[in-house]
């Protein structure tokens, strides 16, 4: 089933996904794991609606009321994207955020130059409509180089959820399977939505919003703070960024 | 001939020199102006150089550390230099400074470039990309500064020239009689 989604999946967007086996690698269940782990100890942090399948993915972590909003424009298999994450937005996870500091917004802004990066983000959002963007996000980032390699995104997302969720992800997303995933354009067009996919409408809402920025290079964040917007486009360190948040906050 | 080549010379170094001193000038503005509108305060002002903190960090070459230090030092120190050059005081190190400066910039810009970091110049505040079109222009930059400091140089050769050689005539009239 679980290769069957793959492939099928992975054909429909032109990309050409390998046939995945089964059953996830040592290494992907490792990883998976200590993302469960790292996702417990925020488990304040995480998006309420765990149970059932919600109208809208919620890929949104942390306070909404939180005096600083930060939306990430991210590409799953940009590796700035991946150190970023990495690197920066998992200390912010952990402290900022789970301190009610900041909102932190996740946004899909797949690149056309990606051969899978549409794929994880249906993955992402399929996963967001359940509650479970966090443990999708952090196994996509945390297993970038491995599926960008095999072309096999199914196994680490599948590693990252429990067999029933993951059945159910594979509910949301059984529509998609037709059509290319949506991704940005290198000339700003928009990306066709197939209307059988129930999450392609999002990834396609995001990639509007990251014109209108406009997102020139992933990752890009926009901070807001009392009304006023902050645009950067490229990954900073967690210690500048966390200064600037300080600043920020110290007005 | 020679006094036309000298004018056209001190109009060119005049030229190259307020171009260079309204580039800095500019560029200092721009990274310590409010970032999202507004007002000029103290607070803007940290908030505007903090952002300028995060692109001196996309370049990925420096400490956190050595990152405030720069973020906050730069912009005041483009201004200072935008200052002097303006200024036309002992321009022929101002224009070293200028050069050399420009230079540093100039080389970190080319490394980026080659890493293939995704990441905003940050010359003249946020939103410009790193591309082919800024190494261009801040190698433009760059040729005037280099231009200018040479220019200065010789024309502060001569004018030190003009200056002794009325001096060594009376030394040797003075010998003669």
């Amino acid at each position: 089933m679980v290769a069957g989604l793959a492939l099928s999946m992975g054909l429909a967007s032109g990309a050409g996904a390998q046939a995945t086996s089964s059953t996830a690698s040592t290494t992907g269940s490792t990883k998976a794991a200590s993302t469960k782990t790292a996702s417990t100890k925020t488990a304040a942090a995480k998006p309420k609606a765990d149970a059932g399948v919600s109208a809208a993915p919620n890929k949104n972590i942390g306070n909404p009321n939180a005096p600083i909003k930060m939306e990430v424009f991210s590409d799953y298999e940009c590796p700035s994207c991946g150190n970023f994450y990495e690197s920066t937005v998992k200390q912010l996870i952990h402290s900022y955020v789970a301190d009610g500091k900041v909102y932190l917004v996740h946004h899909d802004f797949p690149l056309q130059m990606h051969r899978y990066s549409g794929i994880a983000a249906r993955f992402s959002n399929g996963a967001a409509k359940m509650g479970k963007f966090q443990d999708v996000d952090a196994a996509l980032f945390d297993n970038q180089a491995a599926w960008t390699e095999s072309g096999d995104v199914t196994k680490y997302v599948a590693a990252a959820m429990s067999p029933q969720d993951f059945t159910k992800l594979e509910g949301i997303l059984k529509g998609c399977s037709n059509s290319p995933a949506p991704q940005a354009k290198f000339d700003n067009s928009m990306p066709a939505a197939d209307p059988n996919c129930s999450v392609d409408k999002y990834i396609v809402e995001d990639i509007q919003k990251g014109y209108a920025v406009p997102v020139k290079a992933t990752p890009t964040f926009v901070v807001t703070y009392k009304g006023k917007t902050y645009p950067m486009a490229s990954a900073v360190s967690w210690e500048v960024l966390k200064q600037f948040f300080d600043t920020l906050l110290t007005q | 001939m020679s006094a036309n080549n000298s004018k056209t010379g001190k109009i060119l170094l005049l030229i190259g020199r307020l171009a260079l001193a309204a580039i800095f000038l500019v560029a200092a503005y721009a990274k310590m102006k409010p970032q999202s509108g507004g007002e000029w305060s103290l607070g803007s002002l940290r908030v505007s150089l903090a952002m300028f903190a995060m692109q001196v960090d996309s370049y990925q070459l420096l400490s956190p550390q050595q990152v405030n230090f720069v973020a906050k030092l730069l912009p005041p120190f483009e201004l200072f230099l935008g200052l002097w050059l303006l200024s036309g005081i002992l321009l022929p190190l101002s224009a070293l400074v200028t050069s050399l400066l420009l230079g540093g910039f100039f080389a970190t810009m080319v490394r980026s470039y080659r890493m293939g970091l995704e990441i905003n110049c940050g010359c003249f505040g946020p939103g410009e990309r790193l591309g082919p079109m800024t190494l261009l222009r801040d190698g433009s930059m760059l040729a005037l500064a280099i231009a200018v400091t040479v220019g200065a140089f010789w024309m502060y050769r001569k004018r030190a020239a003009l200056k002794s050689a009325p001096a060594s005539a009376d030394v040797a009239v003075g010998a003669a009689g």
